[in-house]
């Protein structure tokens, strides 16, 4: 074996994060265990609730939402189709198992997200320091950070969530950062001249303004969220993801195809409607 | 534009000359490419094969990553030319690589290697140094199942308990739905499918270090059974008739078994069989006794040692073993490397 690298320089520090691990399921395990218990209540309590309903009244509520926000008829129509073919192709369950998933991590993402981009955007600091942090987010590979957090909150949907939100945030802070700095800064002191205070001048003019690009963000972190959704069924999140993984690992390419397809026609049906949404904001 | 296309005829004369340099180091004969299996004793007999291969009968090899799926498609087209651990009949790509005459499995690696389902040992019996009480003193066989969901409660459903199957796409998934069915605990345990191998083993790990109880589908040679005290759930004796019901995901009426004893087998392409008579030979020989290498997977998961090592260990500390597969001067040579 060539070892270019010079051997007295090298380093390892795995042994200290594993032994970290171990201790940190030893000592805490327990008591993440009933963490994740609440926030699994809540997913779970949105599942039932989207099973309560019955098909039609579903897609009934999506199409009266996609005319809402677009007010054409015939995308409303193509919207509403799309998502009945995914209830013609039997995944019509698992479908509403990811849209629990992703909804839950898209409503952390904006509670999370938006105040980050807005601290991002006020304090040069922590711009500075949050900035590679986001880089790390993106890049570092999912199962780097998975297996651990699964070890501490337990196999399932609440791992899941914790992926999808460390993976789809970075785009909603940016975006967000990005909106609240572009605004014309002699807005903000028209209205500081005025006698707005602080909290004024953030919801009243810098939210509104910047709000395309937040929804632009929002829009980016659901169509996020949506990819990561085979990841989540490696970790025993079910839904969509759970047939492409089962596909792929069967060789049965037609079934990937097909739950894949429902993904795509999942995050359409979303990024239709966010886009539409943000349009309006504009 | 002009700098760089300099700068592409440089790269590719760079690249032309390593490789004339490799075709005369290596004149003989391309290396022979093993899968890089990911799980343990799959990368552990993948460097046991290796080690005989390159010291005893001095050929090169070299290993490709890749998952179980992609490397049988690889092994197929001979872009891979051997997978140490193969599970033969257990996956559709492989089934219909076989009929079609391009892999072969050769021998049969590890005898009585089991698969089923399993509770640590505290659950039955308590642990009193880690003051862990005995949860469910009575459990033996998967009927006694019935009697305790409650223990194995699942955090998603709270009123049942959670059955720990493996990754769906597995065709063990399939026989363990089955046998929920035929135990008749299909209303009383989740079908929780685990996803991936890796997150099955953390969830399983981690219950164990917390002594929690859990319950959960597994098979050997793995580092898990070496490493923890386990209990085998007991189910009824074979029968094949039983186990057709069972492989069928679509019967509804499925019938108790334990499961077909796994068969492991070394998978090479047709190329390899064809090319490489000695080495056919030694594959079919070879028989690795399953508590010795439940052993040498614990002790490498534990030490979290390099697969290469772990071989050289088992080789130096294993001699009479594999000393039988080898012609007499093949073993001379290996023994003198190590």
């Amino acid at each position: 074996m060539s070892n270019g690298f010079p051997q007295a320089l090298q380093f390892s520090f795995a042994d200290s994060v594993n032994r970290l691990v171990d201790w940190l399921v030893l000592n805490y395990g327990d008591h993440l265990r009933t963490v994740s218990d609440q926030l699994l209540q809540l997913l779970v309590g949105l599942e039932n609730l989207l099973r309560l309903l019955p098909w039609w009244l579903l897609l009934l509520l999506v199409g009266l939402l996609a005319w809402h926000a677009s007010r054409s008829l015939l995308r409303s129509a193509v919207l509403v189709a799309l998502l009945a073919l995914i209830g013609m192709l039997g995944l019509w369950d698992k479908l509403l198992q990811t849209l629990a998933l992703v909804l839950v991590s898209t409503g952390l993402c904006v509670l999370v997200g938006v105040p980050l981009g807005i601290l991002l955007a006020s304090r040069p600091l922590a711009r500075r320091l949050l900035l590679p942090v986001l880089d790390v987010m993106q890049t570092l590979p999912a199962f780097v950070y998975l297996i651990p957090v699964l070890m501490l909150f337990g196999l399932g949907k609440v791992p899941a969530v914790f992926a999808t939100l460390i993976y789809a945030l970075p785009p909603l802070v940016r975006l967000t950062e990005l909106g609240l700095s572009q605004i014309d800064p002699s807005l903000l002191q028209a209205a500081h001249g005025l006698g707005a205070t602080r909290w004024q001048r953030l919801r009243r003019i810098a939210l509104p303004l910047a709000l395309p690009s937040i929804m632009a963000g929002l829009n980016q972190s659901v169509m996020m969220a949506l990819s990561m959704v085979v990841v989540a069924s490696m970790i025993g999140a079910r839904g969509l993801g759970e047939d492409v993984l089962a596909g792929i690992q069967t060789l049965n390419v037609g079934q990937g195809v097909e739950a894949g397809l429902a993904i795509v026609a999942l995050a359409m049906v979303i990024d239709r409607i966010s886009q539409a949404y943000g349009r309006i904001a504009r | 534009m002009n700098k760089f296309a300099t700068l592409l005829t440089g790269l590719i004369l760079a690249v032309g000359l390593a490789n004339t340099n490799n075709a005369v180091s290596a004149e003989q004969r391309p290396p022979i490419h093993f899968g890089a299996i990911g799980w343990e004793s799959g990368a552990l007999t993948t460097e046991i094969l290796r080690l005989i291969v390159e010291r005893g009968y001095g050929y090169t090899t070299d290993t490709l990553p890749g998952s179980t799926v992609s490397m049988e498609v690889a092994l197929a087209r001979n872009d891979l030319q051997v997978i140490a651990e193969e599970w033969a009949g257990r996956s559709p790509a492989w089934v219909k690589a076989e009929q079609a005459g391009q892999v072969f499995a050769l021998g049969n690696t590890v005898k009585n290697a089991e698969e089923g389902w399993w509770v640590p040992a505290y659950v039955i019996e308590g642990d009193a140094a880690r003051k862990l009480k005995p949860l469910a003193p009575e459990l033996r066989s998967v009927d006694d199942l019935k009697r305790y969901p409650q223990v194995f409660r699942d955090p998603e459903s709270p009123d049942k308990g959670r059955f720990l199957n493996s990754p769906s796409g597995w065709t063990s998934e399939t026989v363990n739905s089955q046998k929920l069915k035929a135990y008749g605990l299909n209303d009383l345990y989740t079908n929780f499918r685990s996803g991936s191998g890796a997150a099955m083993d953390a969830e399983i790990g981690s219950a164990i270090r917390r002594g929690q109880p859990v319950l959960f589908y597994y098979w050997d040679p793995t580092p898990l059974m070496g490493r923890y005290k386990l209990i085998r759930l007991e189910e009824p004796p074979f029968d094949a008739q039983a186990w057709a019901t069972l492989t069928d995901a679509g019967n509804p009426n499925p019938k108790g078994s334990r499961s077909l004893p796994a068969k492991l087998s070394i998978g090479v392409s047709k190329a390899f069989r064809e090319g490489y008579p000695d080495l056919v030979a030694v594959f079919e020989q070879i028989d690795l006794p399953i508590d010795r290498l439940n052993k040498a997977l614990a002790d490498m998961s534990e030490k979290r040692t390099p697969p290469r090592e772990a071989a050289l260990s088992f080789l130096r500390d294993n001699r009479e073993v594999w000393k039988a597969w080898l012609p007499a001067d093949v073993a001379g040579k290996v023994e003198g490397s190590l």
